[in-house]
């Protein structure tokens, strides 16, 4: 277990890989689920759970509640829950319910029709401006979710409010249910969209620690809300996932899982 | 209670909510760009720091409001009906009717009280918010019971859909009159009466102008207001309709899912086997016109109210005519 204050860049790295093996065990309780955003986003998480954010004090909103397993796997790794409570991930009557929802005991607001977690997060960063408090609000988003028109309400009035102390994570992996978004529709240019909204952006290789940390270090540059668009990969660069796999959902077989395993072990050895 | 021709008064919703805001800081005023129109401009203009328009998007409006909910304040969200339900559906169940957070709904213009046309005209309104598990639904019939609902929706945790006419809102009640969350109130006649009219909102007064001449022609007749469509107050009706011919419901809303579908569920549920006409819009859209003539045309009438106790109650003879009351500049009278 890896204590909450500011982990070093080693320790992060592990703390991902850690997340990717902590949410390849739950998805093989059932053998299929939200694995795929685990993979994509433990960069993500490792560096906001690892340090970023002030959990319990900032606001912690995730927005597309498919991926609340890598936020169970996350919360494990640094004690907010208990590791053992995982293997419930998915079971009847378990409080760690496969898509986020009000029983999801982490997280300020935890979504699960998508689109509505930075309208959330608005609220609470206008809440926070009212009071006068010291306080941040995180939230995660994904890059499929911004083809709801919601998020751009939320995103205009984010920038006319100068809501400068919310911040905001996008995982753009590129992925949806019926494959590579870019197959859908066309979301790019991503991070033009937001700069047009009125956004500070920053643009990074989503695994990459260091670039993470120091673009949320500088989140506060201006009084503008701030947004990562962090480029990642589904499979989360393993090379044991075939390039065929549905990352949305990925089914995992016994030969799958091992090979998973053997390979995220050997990274974090 | 007063009589028709009934006195009208401006913004009795708008200056409630100042008042209220004024003895609780953390009340927060959302609006969508209809300020003037849903009586906010007097909480614009007197507590500017807690109005925050959050322009022509009501998705986020509602979602905002469950952020800043969960962050402790009570907050109003103001709008037009069909805005505030119909266009945002996903997000009131998932933004706050799932988490129960103190939001409150407040929807103007109901059923065919809007000359828009139906994209302004919230006929379904109440059928969609009473739907949702944690919701109260209320639709006060006046500017006394509008008052009162400000005061007492605050004062309940969770969330509430508050259904309100926009404009110049009638004085029916007397200054006595309390709303009360968990009744619904006998107004005419009493148990045993040949007729129960339960009414709620713009019917009330067609509810009361009906039971007058239904009375004058020797039928008795008990109205019940009931504003607060959910939760029911299904004892009330109960005890009314148990010795009854006929129960009729009044409404300004499709009769699918809203105050008579509420009375439905309660008489069947009971295995009372008494006759239910259900007055209000037939399962139709409507059209654009004025609110005398669209009541008129849809069968939310007096007369219409009239006609269906007669021939509920197979009555031999020609029905009466429901007496004309004329209707004086800024007065408000049922059509």
């Amino acid at each position: 277990m890896i204590s909450a204050h500011e982990l070093d860049a080693v320790m992060l790295r592990r703390l991902a890989g850690r997340i990717r093996l902590r949410a390849t065990e739950m998805v093989a309780i059932q053998g299929f689920g939200y694995l795929g955003q685990a993979l994509s986003s433990a960069e993500i998480f490792a560096v906001l759970f690892g340090g970023a954010m002030r959990y319990g004090h900032d606001r912690f909103v995730l927005s597309p509640g498919h991926y609340v397993i890598a936020l169970y796997a996350a919360a494990a790794e640094i004690g907010l829950i208990d590791p053992q409570a995982l293997a419930t991930y998915g079971k009847d009557g378990s409080d760690l319910e496969a898509i986020g929802s009000e029983r999801t005991p982490l997280g300020d607001l935890v979504c699960g029709s998508l689109g509505q977690g930075l309208s959330g997060a608005v609220g609470f960063a206008l809440a926070a401006e009212l009071a006068g408090e010291d306080r941040d609000v995180f939230a995660f988003l994904s890059d499929g979710e911004m083809e709801e028109g919601q998020v751009w309400e939320a995103a205009m009035l984010a920038a006319h409010r100068r809501l400068g102390r919310l911040a905001v994570v996008i995982d753009a992996n590129n992925s949806q249910v019926d494959g590579p978004i870019d197959s859908v529709t066309t979301l790019e240019p991503l991070a033009d969209k937001w700069r047009a909204f009125g956004w500070r952006v920053a643009e990074l290789d989503g695994h990459d620690i260091e670039a993470l940390r120091r673009a949320l270090a500088a989140r506060h540059d201006g009084p503008e809300p701030f947004v990562i668009v962090a480029r990642t990969q589904i499979s989360g660069g393993l090379r044991a996932i075939p390039p065929t796999v549905d990352g949305h959902f990925i089914k995992l077989d016994a030969a799958l899982r091992a090979a998973i395993t053997l390979e995220l072990e050997a990274a974090i050895a | 209670m007063r009589e028709p021709p009934y006195a009208t008064v401006l913004k009795p919703y708008g200056a409630a909510l100042v008042e209220l805001a004024r003895r609780r800081p953390e009340v927060i005023c959302l609006g969508a760009d209809l300020t003037r129109q849903t009586e906010t401009d007097l909480f614009r203009d007197k507590l500017p720091d807690r109005f925050i328009n959050i322009g022509m998007a009501e998705a986020n409006m509602i979602s905002v409001a469950g952020g800043l909910a969960r962050a402790g304040r009570v907050v109003f969200v103001n709008t037009f009906g069909v805005f505030s339900t119909r266009r945002c559906f996903d997000q009131i169940a998932m933004s706050v009717a799932y988490p129960n957070l103190n939001v409150k709904i407040v929807g103007f213009m109901p059923g065919l009280s809007s000359p828009g046309g139906p994209s302004h005209q919230a006929i379904e309104d109440v059928a969609l918010m009473r739907a949702l598990p944690n919701f109260t639904v209320i639709e006060p019939a006046d500017a006394i019971e509008t008052r009162q609902a400000v005061a007492a929706i605050a004062a309940h945790p969770g969330p509430v859909y508050l259904r309100l006419k926009r404009g110049e809102i009638p004085v029916i009640f007397d200054d006595s009159h309390r709303l009360d969350l968990r009744k619904a109130q006998v107004l005419v006649g009493d148990e045993g009466c040949q007729l129960c009219i339960v009414a709620s909102g713009m019917m009330l007064p067609a509810a009361l102008a009906a039971a007058r001449t239904l009375i004058e022609n020797d039928v008795s007749v008990a109205v019940l207001n009931a504003p607060v469509i959910k939760p029911f107050d299904g004892a009330t009706v109960l005890s009314m309709a148990r010795g009854s011919r006929l129960v009729i419901t009044a409404e300004n809303h499709t009769i699918v899912g809203g105050l008579g579908s509420a009375v439905a569920e309660v008489l069947a549920e009971a295995g009372i086997p008494v006759p239910l006409r259900r007055i209000g819009i037939a399962d139709t859209f409507a059209e654009a016109g004025s609110r005398e003539f669209l009541f008129a045309k849809y069968g939310l009438g007096t007369r219409d109210i009239v006609n269906a106790a007669w021939d509920g109650l197979k009555i031999n003879r020609p029905p009466p005519l429901a007496r004309v009351v004329e209707l004086s500049p800024g007065a408000y009278a049922p059509v």
